[in-house]
């Protein structure tokens, strides 16, 4: 019973570390940077959400709105920033580490301007759905009403994003732009746009995610650092170019971390993260669903 | 090839002695926030080294090098509880502990690279310090204290601890410049940059680029842990809150802003962290406690930003350029 | 090479400037008193403003500021005001000492008021000159005993009554009310909570196997207390102590509903008094909406816990009634709780400490006037302050959480005040006789 229960736990906190998985590679496909900004931009998200949710007090709104933000901010960063990063950073000797350390610059001010404008106080996010766990036969599980909504959300949002990606013309022009740019382009399509497009989608992944993690979490400005840092692992040992290996990457992790947790104690949640990937990328170097090659970027 | 006076190892050794002098003159005229103050850039300073070490010469990039700070520093403390060692002997042992870490962790991650290896070294930084709170003789979140005590003999009556603390961390920096800028300048920092640039052209002329990459995670790591035992006596506490993910992005942000391609960098980089902070506090009073805690970071963010944008390689390199463009004009 | 040669001149002219830096801050020698001057006494303060332990806890430096803006408003301390630096540590000992030293060496406070936190104020009293200078260190806001020590600390003073006293008390209700029950506790793993611990064992609990649980500070917000829970829950034990901070107590009765507490899981609930503020725990708890309300309420009523103030809603009290007026007017719109009620407490005291080191207060009159008079002092708690020995308050009331989330005294009427010493060789707690001082006419002090 105990070892179910954390699998359940596992399962619904790693549903998390999916969608920013989800996140951080669908940007990684399209621009070769790994947004670490990506923390930043999702904690802006879910503060919008957190104010619009103070302000008329409805939990569905305040999603909408989470996303929207993320959606914005996504594009805006895309537009304002990482064009102009990636286009100046790539001639130097430290083309390689320029893009990682830019994206640690915009994470610095977007918890700086967040710190500014809300201030450092953790606070909590409500929800829409009762925290007390659910009972399976007169036996309580440490699985909520709540834990329910975050995986089902998870699960639709992917099953959303999979048919964009694979049924329509948007998400072959994507997919196309992310594998052969310079083809793509010839072909006639706005690659720049797709782009930006793609990390649009990114932002709002991000904003969805914090809105799910932050009743369990708090909220702020840096309290999503650790689900950045659990959310990119997870994109690694998925392989960091394949969308489906991410969300199983996060599933995993999610299960490993909480096994260990549950069993081992809390303190060796972080060196667990770890040790998986380093042992991931040892003993498979392109990640479980990874293109053979890729890990030399 | 020119016929150019190179600096020998004794003429360094001469310059540093006299850089200490100078500041050891210069700590008897200051006030003491100040000397604090000196001892945070002194240590910062070598966590800088590290990366410079790391990043610019080797080209690795480390997002967890606060993780070898805490390895050397956990061991200094350790030994001094444990065994009760004396003070300056811990430092050894502190480089020499962070070393080894550095080489295991090498070899495991000096095959990878790019964004890769900016996670794992990033999964490091979170997963050490958090280990301070399994594992009972690390002495949980509240740490394990490392004090270095006062001045010995009669000199600690006259000698306030600050300057005593100051002193040591001035020291500790001026030795890791000197052997950092000589290492660099050796045939292994040449190799180191070979494979940097093109890993398998220096393969051709016969560099083990794996090999290289392992021993400059282990070098660097070396003086990561030192650094961690001069941040460690700046505040007499060894404690995982000490090494947050924060510090390993301020060491970067640092290595960055001062130049990353350069030991001399290291030295602006760290006076940049350490200062901006202060000048707004100087001008920030209590009432917006909100601004003098956060617009600090959004400036060197925002500067990290533009200097990544505007100079890639450092402002330091931006200006030798320059400098060098001139030259050329006839 | 010439890059060799050029590096060195670079490195040389570099570190040159950071002596030239290091030595532009010469300053001129302190003055007798620092901090004091003509028209100012200048007071610091660093507490967890920010980060996972300051929910609660960061409206306690701005309360004792809106308390002091209310003396300089009716004249100071005699015709000083007063100015409070306030410092962020965010609870991390490394920001303690770095936040301290500023405080001490570069704006030269007179005396430091307030420090919040156990492990951050051991490692500043270790790396900063608050000894070596002989700075006044007031009220430490933190319970732990360690820092009643008049011979290693001669000038830090405690406000808290010790977690040993409290542990020794809550043992005895616990032993009186719960006799044979099993007895579980979730600490925070450093000095706040083995001190705790420290006083049990005195008292002569003991706990279920497997029933004592801990976490690590600031943990609770990452990793969360599942584990800690489900452990309590499996080890059968009937009532279940929460020793930790408010945050923690937050995200611990956050898991306990999850595990079924309320509903098929029902131990008694004991909150340690720093952890217990209703104000803090409802919001922690996201309870904006009218059902999470209800939800955190049913999971707070009948949960008891140790105050040594009066309850922030006993409205009747003449304490409380003059601080709510004071936040009110001074303290920009913050929702009255506990915490504020602590800091306009600490501030009153404070304030009455400067007017007994006399019209030119120095460091050295500022401690020993606390130390003779600060007993006599007037202050909303039920106990006495036991500044003679650098203690703080000696004494707690049990009371327990209605559905309303209000604490009153836990058999009615008026709050039976235990108390006793820290001394863990005894587990002696009577019940006190303290007759509390009057509030001073307007709530400003007049003692000299």
């Amino acid at each position: 019973m105990n070892l179910l229960n954390t699998l359940i736990a596992g399962v619904s906190i790693g549903a998390i570390y999916s969608l920013i998985a989800f996140a951080l590679i669908l940007v990684w496909r399209s621009t070769r940077v790994v947004n670490f900004a990506q923390a930043g931009q999702a904690a802006f998200s879910t503060y919008v959400g957190l104010t619009i949710e103070k302000a008329v007090g409805n939990y569905w709104l305040a999603l909408i709105g989470a996303i929207l933000a993320g959606v914005i901010v996504g594009a805006f960063v895309e537009v304002v920033v990482v064009r102009f990063i990636v286009k100046r950073a790539t001639s130097a000797a430290t083309a390689t580490v320029a893009p990682v350390i830019a994206m640690l610059g915009l994470l610095g001010i977007f918890q700086g301007v967040m710190g500014l404008i809300w201030g450092g106080e953790y606070q909590p996010y409500p929800t829409a759905f009762a925290r007390e766990g659910m009972s399976i036969a007169g036996n309580q599980i440490p699985f909520s009403q709540f834990d329910l909504f975050v995986l089902l959300t998870v699960v639709v949002a992917m099953s959303i994003s999979a048919v964009i990606f694979q049924r329509t013309s948007l998400g072959l022009s994507m997919r196309a732009a992310a594998f052969a740019p310079e083809v793509t382009r010839l072909s006639g399509i706005r690659v720049s746009r797709i782009r930006t497009l793609g990390w649009a989608f990114a932002g709002g992944a991000g904003g969805l995610a914090g809105v799910l993690v932050a009743p369990t979490t708090f909220i702020a400005p840096n309290s999503f650092d650790l689900l950045l840092v659990f959310g990119f692992t997870a994109a690694v040992i998925g392989g960091l170019d394949s969308l489906i290996g991410g969300v199983l990457g996060g599933l995993a992790l999610g299960i490993g971390l909480s096994v260990v947790t549950g069993y081992l104690g809390g303190s060796y949640t972080f060196m667990t993260a770890f040790v998986l990937l380093i042992v991931i990328l040892l003993v498979r170097p392109q990640g479980i669903l990874g293109a053979r090659g890729a890990r030399r970027a | 090839m020119h016929v150019v006076h190179k600096p020998s190892t004794g003429k360094r050794i001469t310059l540093a002695l006299f850089i200490a002098l100078i500041l050891f003159v210069a700590s008897n005229f200051v006030d003491e926030y100040r000397i604090f103050q000196g001892a945070q850039v002194a240590a910062y300073l070598v966590g800088i080294i590290s990366i410079v070490l790391l990043t610019g010469f080797s080209g690795q990039i480390t997002l967890g090098q606060g993780a070898f700070m805490a390895v050397g520093a956990y061991s200094a403390a350790i030994v001094v509880q444990e065994f009760a060692l004396p003070i300056w002997l811990t430092f050894f042992i502190a480089v020499i502990a962070a070393a080894l870490f550095g080489a295991i962790i090498g070899i495991s991650a000096g095959r990878l690279s790019g964004p890769y290896l900016a996670g794992a070294t990033l999964a490091f930084a979170v997963g050490i310090p958090a280990l301070a709170n399994a594992i009972p003789i690390l002495g949980g979140e509240q740490g394990l204290s490392f004090d270095i005590g006062f001045a010995p003999g009669k000199y600690a009556d006259t000698v306030s601890p600050y300057k005593w603390l100051f002193w040591i961390c001035a020291l500790c920096a001026i030795i890791a410049v000197v052997i950092a800028v000589n290492l660099t300048s050796s045939g292994m920092g040449r190799e180191w940059r070979a494979v940097r640039a093109h890993e398998t052209a220096a393969a051709l002329s016969g560099i083990n680029p794996a090999r290289s990459k392992v021993l400059a995670f282990t070098v660097s790591s070396g003086f990561a842990g030192l650094a961690g035992v001069s941040f460690s006596a700046t505040v007499g506490l060894v404690s995982p809150s000490g090494f947050t993910l924060s510090l390993s992005f301020l060491l970067l942000t640092g290595a960055i802003l001062g130049g990353i391609s350069h030991i001399s960098g290291a030295l602006g980089g760290a006076f940049i962290i350490v200062i901006i902070p202060t000048i707004f506090e100087a001008w920030t009073e209590e009432a917006s406690l909100g601004v003098a805690t956060y617009l600090p970071g959004i400036i060197v963010s925002a500067l990290l930003l533009l200097s990544i944008a505007l100079a890639p390689e450092g402002p330091s390199e931006a200006l030798h350029k320059l400098r060098h463009r001139g030259h050329r004009k006839p | 090479m010439i890059r060799a040669l050029k590096n060195r001149v670079r490195v040389g002219a570099a570190l040159v400037a950071l002596a030239g830096l290091v030595s532009s801050g010469v300053s001129a020698q302190a003055a007798a008193a620092p901090g004091v001057t003509k028209d100012t006494i200048t007071l610091g303060m660093t507490s967890a403003q920010s980060g996972a332990a300051s929910p609660g806890y960061n409206k306690v430096g701005p309360a004792m500021r809106a308390y002091f803006d209310y003396i300089n408003e009716k004249g100071g301390v005699y015709g000083r005001k007063i100015v409070l630096k306030l410092e962020d540590d965010k609870y991390v000992p490394t920001n303690a000492v770095n936040k301290v030293n500023k405080l001490i060496l570069r704006d030269k406070v007179f005396a430091l008021v307030g420090n919040l936190g156990t492990a951050t104020h051991t490692a500043a009293l270790k790396k900063t000159p608050i000894i070596k200078q002989g700075v006044p260190d007031l009220f430490v806001n933190t319970g732990y005993s360690g820092f009643a020590a008049p011979k290693k600390y001669p000038t830090t003073f405690m406000y808290l009554p010790s977690y040993i006293m409290e542990a020794k008390i809550m043992a005895k209700y616990i032993k009186d009310k719960f006799p044979g029950k099993k007895v579980g506790i979730l600490y925070q793993d450093d000095d706040f909570g083995k001190d705790g611990l420290a006083g049990f064992k005195a008292a002569g609990l003991t706990f279920v196997a497997g029933g004592t649980q801990k976490y690590a500070s600031l943990s609770q917000a990452t990793v969360g207390l599942t584990a800690q829970l489900t452990a309590l829950k499996t080890s059968g034990a009937e009532v279940i102590i929460l020793f930790g901070v408010t945050s923690a107590t937050a995200v611990a009765m956050r898991t306990a509903a999850a595990l079924g507490y309320g509903t098929t899981w029902g131990p008694q609930f004991i909150l340690g008094s720093v952890g217990a503020d209703p104000t803090t725990l409802l919001t922690l708890a996201g309870a904006t909406t009218a059902e999470a309300r209800a939800a955190t309420l049913r999971s707070l009523t009948g949960a008891l816990s140790l105050s040594f103030l009066p309850a922030a809603t006993d409205t009747e009290d003449e304490y409380v009634k003059k601080f709510i007026e004071i936040n009110t007017a001074y303290n920009k719109g913050v929702a009255w709780d506990n915490n504020v009620l602590v800091g306009m407490n600490q501030a009153m005291l404070v304030v009455q400490a400067l007017r007994a080191a006399g019209q030119n207060p120095t460091r050295a009159s500022l401690v020993s006037a606390l130390k003779s008079k600060g007993g006599t002092f007037a202050s909303a708690a039920y106990s006495k302050l036991d500044s003679a020995n650098n203690v703080g308050f000696t004494g707690y009331w049990v009371g327990k959480y209605n559905s309303t989330g209000v604490i009153a005294p836990v058999d009615g009427g008026k709050p039976v005040v235990y108390t006793t010493d820290s001394s863990t060789a005894n587990g002696d707690v009577a019940t006190s006789t303290f007759v509390r001082p009057a509030m001073p006419a307007d709530g400003v002090p007049t003692n000299s």
